[in-house]
């Protein structure tokens, strides 16, 4: 059995158990459903309110901005509804030592901790996100398969560094008990990714781009499908990607050698 | 199958001094001090050899059982276990063995166990003959089929730590390390845990590692020790071994309700009279007891394991300095 379909199958039975222990509190799931929802609409509504003032805002009109905040509700429900979830969960294992009986599991334990717990209302922003590339598209057109396959390139690439920063947080809860804090700064520092990058000052791209990459997976592939593309930007995304998804192995890596687990 | 060598576990740890200026300098100027948690410990055992791993807290027995398994990193020295170095945590390693912790837990909590037997079997990529085949056994043998398919988390500690071990070991795996296993369990959930656990030994010829304060799973469980005080092996033999070194002699309990031993030097306890004498002189004491009482329903043993193990404790540790 290859590791790829070893590790979707461990990862579906992972998924089918958080998905059934969500299932087993129905006036959780509901609540949880409507703030969902709500969350939803409050990411994707800020963008709808600058549009009534400005016809353009850094040269991105309302369907193409609308392609950046489709793009941003993708990662918002991809990041926070099987990544980031874990990261409390990872935590607290750690602390208490139930980690040892993660670590004794025949399986990559990076995969185990990565999609141990899902969060099922970030559907909404999955369901948000495809709405409003329908319309994005009903409005200016579809774009060629070539900008469409050079998007999605660039998607992979912001998902794999937004997932490896997210890894890497996780690995310093092994060092520093308390990173609960670092949750938050990572969403916030991610939030700018719903606008075009053009909108931030110079400093702020860089920031954007290489340290906290939320615009690889967001402004560029936006980007991308207006035909706004070159090879350095590609060059660039996987560069970048590729370090992020070393990087944050490594850290991982070295995290389990340092696990002193907890005493009994 | 399992090689130690002059293996250690070094940790370093902050001293602070206590008060608020202290706490502040701290911060710039952190002091730590070495505890040797694990120094230098060799040993082998063999396929199918049931230990026991025994010390008071704090002696390593634990960072033992956990470099052993790989969830710790040995600061230096060697671990085999079955071919494998632990830490490299090899996918086969981790299939030969398995970890059962009294105080953690693996079950899903609010899911039926049976949730966590599926997501096992998908974990341990068993097939699905073999997983119902181990399953059914482990079943029979817990008496699992009555509470199997209620939540996790409204099961007892009994019948949640009977399902732990089902999880534990639904892919027959050959190592067992056990941290103490009946901890915090009723007197029949005890009884259960050390039946069972046997019972496997039995049927799968699996090596048992043990470590437990409770010196009724020592007796049950285990055929021989290793005593473990201060992060080094102060004794390794067999139980009676044991209790010829560091017991003060053989055990003499005499059941008669209606003579009178305590001229003989036996003291009364409830319907049975006692004593503990030295192996030298079991003998004159037992044909005094019999002189007096010939009916009389006698029984030698060791004496009781706490009394063996306060006084290994007691002797295994190096004199004070003055």
């Amino acid at each position: 059995m290859s590791r790829l379909t070893r590790a979707t199958q461990i990862g579906s039975a992972l998924i089918r158990t958080s998905l059934l222990t969500a299932m087993q509190y129905r006036s959780d799931l509901a609540f949880d459903a409507f703030a969902g929802l709500l969350r939803t609409i409050a990411t994707s509504a800020p963008l709808l309110l600058v549009f009534q003032r400005d016809q353009t805002i850094a040269g991105w009109t309302l369907p193409e901005a609308a392609w950046v905040m489709s793009l941003y509700l993708l990662m918002q429900g991809i990041l926070g509804g099987l990544v980031e979830p874990n990261l409390g969960e990872v935590v607290e294992s750690v602390r208490s030592g139930n980690f040892d009986l993660v670590l004794m599991k025949p399986a990559d334990a990076q995969l185990l901790v990565s999609v141990r717990t899902v969060a099922p209302s970030h559907i909404w922003d999955v369901l948000a996100s495809i709405l409003l590339a329908g319309w994005a598209v009903s409005q200016g057109g579809a774009p060629t398969p070539v900008n469409a396959l050079v998007a999605f390139g660039l998607l992979i690439c912001g998902l794999a560094s937004m997932y490896a920063l997210w890894l890497m947080a996780i690995s310093l809860s092994f060092w520093f008990v308390r990173v609960d804090n670092l949750r938050f700064l990572l969403w916030s520092a991610a939030d700018a990714g719903r606008w075009p990058i053009q909108v931030f000052s110079g400093w702020a791209r860089t920031v954007l781009t290489f340290v906290i990459p939320v615009a690889l997976l967001t402004s560029f592939p936006a980007m991308a499908l207006r035909g706004q593309w070159d090879l350095s930007a590609l060059a660039t995304a996987a560069g970048v990607a590729v370090t992020f998804v070393v990087a944050s192995r490594l850290a991982w890596t070295r995290a389990l050698a340092s696990y002193t687990s907890a005493s009994s | 199958m399992i090689h130690v060598r002059d293996l250690k576990k070094i940790y370093k740890v902050p001293v602070k001094q206590p008060g608020v200026w202290a706490s502040v300098r701290s911060l710039f100027d952190r002091e730590y001090r070495e505890v040797r948690a694990v120094d230098g410990i060799t040993f082998d055992i063999a396929a199918g050899e049931r230990v026991g791993f025994l010390g008071p807290n704090g002696a390593g027995k634990t960072t033992t059982l956990k470099m052993m398994t790989g969830l710790l990193h040995p600061t230096s020295g060697e671990v085999s276990v079955s071919g494998f170095t632990p830490k490299h945590r090899d996918d086969a390693f981790l299939r030969t063995v398995t970890l059962v912790m009294g105080q953690k837990q693996q079950l899903l909590w609010d899911l039926p166990p049976t949730e966590t037997f599926a997501l096992h079997r998908a974990l341990y990529d068993l097939d699905l003959r073999a997983w119902k085949e181990s399953l059914d056994e482990l079943v029979e043998l817990l008496g699992l089929a009555a509470f199997m398919d209620q939540p996790a988390r409204n099961l007892s500690l009994g019948q949640r730590m009977r399902c732990e071990l089902a999880a534990a070991l639904l892919h027959r795996p050959k190592i067992l390390f056990l941290d103490e296993p009946t901890i915090g369990l009723d007197v029949e959930a005890q009884v259960i845990v050390r039946a069972f656990v046997s019972a496997y030994h039995a049927r799968h010829g699996a090596t048992l590692l043990l470590t437990s304060h409770d010196m009724d799973d020592v007796a049950a469980m285990v055929d021989r020790v290793l005593l473990i005080d201060q992060g080094v092996i102060r004794f390794d033999g067999s139980l009676p071994e044991l209790a010829r070194r560091f017991g003060s002699g053989r055990r003499l309990v005499v059941r008669d309700a209606h003579a009178d031993f305590s001229s003989i030097g036996l003291t009364r306890a409830g319907e049975t009279w006692e004593v503990t004498v030295d192996a030298s002189d079991i003998n004159a004491r037992l044909s005094a007891v019999l002189a007096r009482s010939p009916a009389a329903e006698v029984t030698v043993s060791d004496p009781p394991l706490e009394d063996v193990l306060r006084k290994a404790f007691g002797e295994s540790r190096p004199a004070a300095a003055p």
